[in-house]
């Protein structure tokens, strides 16, 4: 009995945020429907959704979005992994490097687009350092990276949080089957690079894909960096919904609301995805022991 | 003994009761003399939401009217930044809970914020014509006293000061200053890449754009169009050609622009850019004093004219201290408080030149705007109204849909 109130106790805060997030899910799903008495709306209606949904740019938004976190996922995912298998082959998973790995995982997206802007953009160190040189007779012979409807400068900052952060999630794992189960397959015959390929790496799927799917899920919603490395047309999902809101029209308040449950409902449905592949993953892996 | 101790306890209690009853006995803002209403806000606490991305104006906040507030109404002034989307999402929110007592009291604020903030009654009023100064340093027949970008004011808001778009440049760079959209067309083609202006719904980008509009399709049309897409795009449609004409010359070809007016301004103290806009008329002298902008750099309108504002106080419909807002909003609109607003920050004041006195008057003439500025003058000659709200968010609509990477 006792320890039952323990585990309460322990439960608390995450019931208390928990509690937190339903509340707000719930009112982003009643104003969606077109429910605010306080701006006299009160019957509901899917129509704002229909409308979100009619709307091209708003589409073109949802595919920018996706775009950004499946590009900013696949590589930080590949790259981190990378990382990571380095680390563990030079025998420096430990101490000061580990530290440096960590280091840009706490440094906040808004700071990271300072640093892409004043490295990457069109007067950026890299090309005032060409126009010192010689090589650009004028700034604007820069390639313009940011801002651009591609979306390469926020991919690219996301890189630069994720790639370490990948890194930093999947090292203990990896090193600890590589040290054992990789160095078995090496010591029976198998070459580093096949023992990664057929060993190291399927066992380690499973948090790699935990990985991959935190990334795509905060690169989906994420506002900071679209918005500031992003281009005007099309938007971020975040970005648009965001001016929606805050739109001084206050009878846009549903289809900003609209826009957010699709936001929700399709980060659920990836979620949701995600369970399924991983329960897959699990019962393959299982299968071949 | 002790029942009459107990009595006497309870007899204390219940005065003290009464005391702090009479104490906190509020009065109706709405009805209350003025002297009552100077009465009520003695000793409280006022607080100030609006924009706080000027940090000279914040200063001035801080210490010239806080410090006036203090010593004449006693009345503590608390300056909050928030940008203005935030205030109203607060307010609606507050509103939305049912909540009567809210925190704020007095809100900078204007054009379709206001508009949109009154008519879903986030705003309290009518107030201004309980105010001495509105009578003593407003004229009251002022269009800008009357409407808010052609919205009926009702008394519901009071000004503040008055803005203007100017652009500006560097002369040394680009001797030639352009005077009108079309010169604008061949100074963007002889500096490619190198001009270009705030996203839209940024508040500078959008006036940039409607200067536009004003100068390929007049102003007198749109004070009493409908707000309709079809009707304002028909309207537009030459200033929507021309844009697109300018896109190629542009900053990024046109494709994206930057997404506020700060960025702009940075690029250009960067010489990314050859030309930078602002709604504050006197930007260029701070700019230049700060050491941001070259000594060479001057500011310019159209021949036509550019839009000018007036922005306005408003007070929130659930404000604790209704009462102690007014009595801050009169001080704000005195001779003595404008005076020191173009002063300080070189903001076109709001007070009538014919109701100063002479000794106001040769003050306000007094004060020297710095470099690379127009006079108030030239500014107020080449001043044209704002458009009504409800049209500009439909144009920044159409923009996004007709001018970005076409």
């Amino acid at each position: 009995m006792k320890n039952k109130t323990h585990i309460f106790l322990l439960l608390l805060p995450f019931l208390g945020i928990s509690a937190m997030m339903c509340v707000s899910v719930w009112n982003v799903a009643v104003q969606s429907l077109g429910y605010i008495p306080a701006f006299g709306l009160t019957n509901l209606t899917l129509e704002y959704y229909k409308e979100v949904f009619r709307n091209p740019d708003f589409l073109s938004s949802v595919l920018v979005s996706l775009r950004i976190a499946l590009w900013s996922a696949v590589f930080a995912c590949i790259l981190g992994v990378a990382l990571s298998m380095a680390l563990i082959k030079t025998q420096k998973a430990r101490g000061a490097t580990l530290y440096a790995i960590r280091l840009p995982i706490l440094v906040p997206h808004a700071v990271v687009a300072v640093f892409v802007v004043q490295i990457l953009g069109q007067t950026g160190l890299i090309a005032r350092l060409g126009y010192a040189l010689g090589l650009l007779e004028d700034y604007t012979e820069f390639p313009q990276l940011l801002y651009t409807p591609s979306y390469f400068g926020t991919v690219l900052a996301y890189l630069w949080k994720e790639i370490p952060f990948v890194a930093y999630f999947v090292l203990a794992f990896m090193s600890g089957i590589s040290d054992t189960l990789g160095e078995a397959a090496e010591n029976l015959g198998a070459s580093p690079i096949r023992g990664f390929f057929e060993v190291t790496l399927p066992l380690s799927l499973n948090v790699i894909a935990k990985a991959f799917l935190i990334i795509f899920i905060f690169a989906f919603g994420g506002y900071e960096l679209p918005l500031l490395l992003g281009s005007t047309l099309p938007k971020a999902l975040s970005v648009q919904t965001y001016l929606s809101y805050m739109n001084p029209d206050l009878l846009q308040r549903p289809l900003a609301m609209a826009m957010n449950g699709t936001m929700l409902l399709l980060s659920a449905a990836i979620s949701f995805a995600y369970a399924l592949a991983i329960i897959g993953l699990n019962r393959k892996i299982g299968g071949a022991k | 003994m002790k029942r009459i101790v107990a009595l006497l306890l309870v007899i204390v209690m219940v005065l003290g009761l009464f005391g702090c009853g009479a104490k906190e006995k509020e009065i109706d803002p709405a009805s209350a003399s003025w002297d009552e209403i100077l009465a009520a806000a003695k000793g409280t606490t006022v607080t100030f939401y609006g924009w706080g991305g000027d940090e000279n104006r914040n200063n001035w906040l801080n210490t010239t009217v806080a410090q006036h507030v203090k010593e004449n109404y006693d009345i503590t002034l608390e300056v909050v930044g928030m940008n203005i989307d935030d205030i109203l999402a607060k307010l609606s929110g507050e509103k939305q809970a049912g909540s009567n007592k809210g925190s704020i009291d007095m809100i900078w604020i204007n054009g379709e914020n206001f508009y949109s903030a009154k008519d879903n009654g986030l705003l309290w009023g009518p107030f201004t014509d309980k105010l001495p100064n509105m009578v003593t340093y407003i004229d009251l027949t002022d269009p800008e006293t009357l409407n808010d970008f052609c919205m009926p004011i009702d008394g519901y808001e009071a000004p503040y000061a008055k803005a203007q778009m100017v652009m500006y440049a560097d002369t040394a760079v680009t001797p030639d200053l352009p005077a009108s959209a079309a010169q604008l067309l061949e100074f963007a083609k002889a500096n490619p890449g190198k001009v270009t202006y705030p996203a839209l719904p940024d508040f500078t980008g959008s006036a940039f754009v409607r200067n536009i509009i004003y100068e390929l399709c007049g102003w007198e049309q749109f004070q009493t169009m409908e707000a309709d897409y079809d009707t304002v795009k028909a309207a537009i449609e030459p200033a929507l050609e021309y844009l697109r004409q300018l896109n190629p010359y542009l900053w990024n070809e046109g494709k994206t622009f930057p997404e506020s007016s700060t960025t702009v301004d940075s690029m250009f103290a960067d010489g990314e850019l050859v030309m930078a806009m602002s709604y504050g008329p006197f930007s260029v002298a701070t700019g230049i004093d700060q050491g941001l902008y070259t000594e060479t750099t001057q500011t310019f309108v159209f021949d036509n004219g550019t839009i000018g504002n007036t922005n306005y106080m408003a007070i929130g419909f659930n404000s604790p201290n209704k009462a102690g807002a007014m009595v801050v909003i009169n001080a704000i609109i005195s001779g003595e408080i404008q005076l020191t607003q173009y002063a300080e920050l070189r903001e076109l004041p709001v007070v009538a030149t014919e109701k100063l006195s002479a000794e106001e008057l040769a003050a306000f003439d007094a004060v020297d705007l710095g470099k690379g500025v127009l006079s108030q003058a030239q500014l107020l000659s080449h001043r044209l109204p704002e458009m009504p709200a409800s049209l500009v968010p439909i144009i920044e609509q159409i923009w996004l849909a007709e001018v970005v990477g076409k």
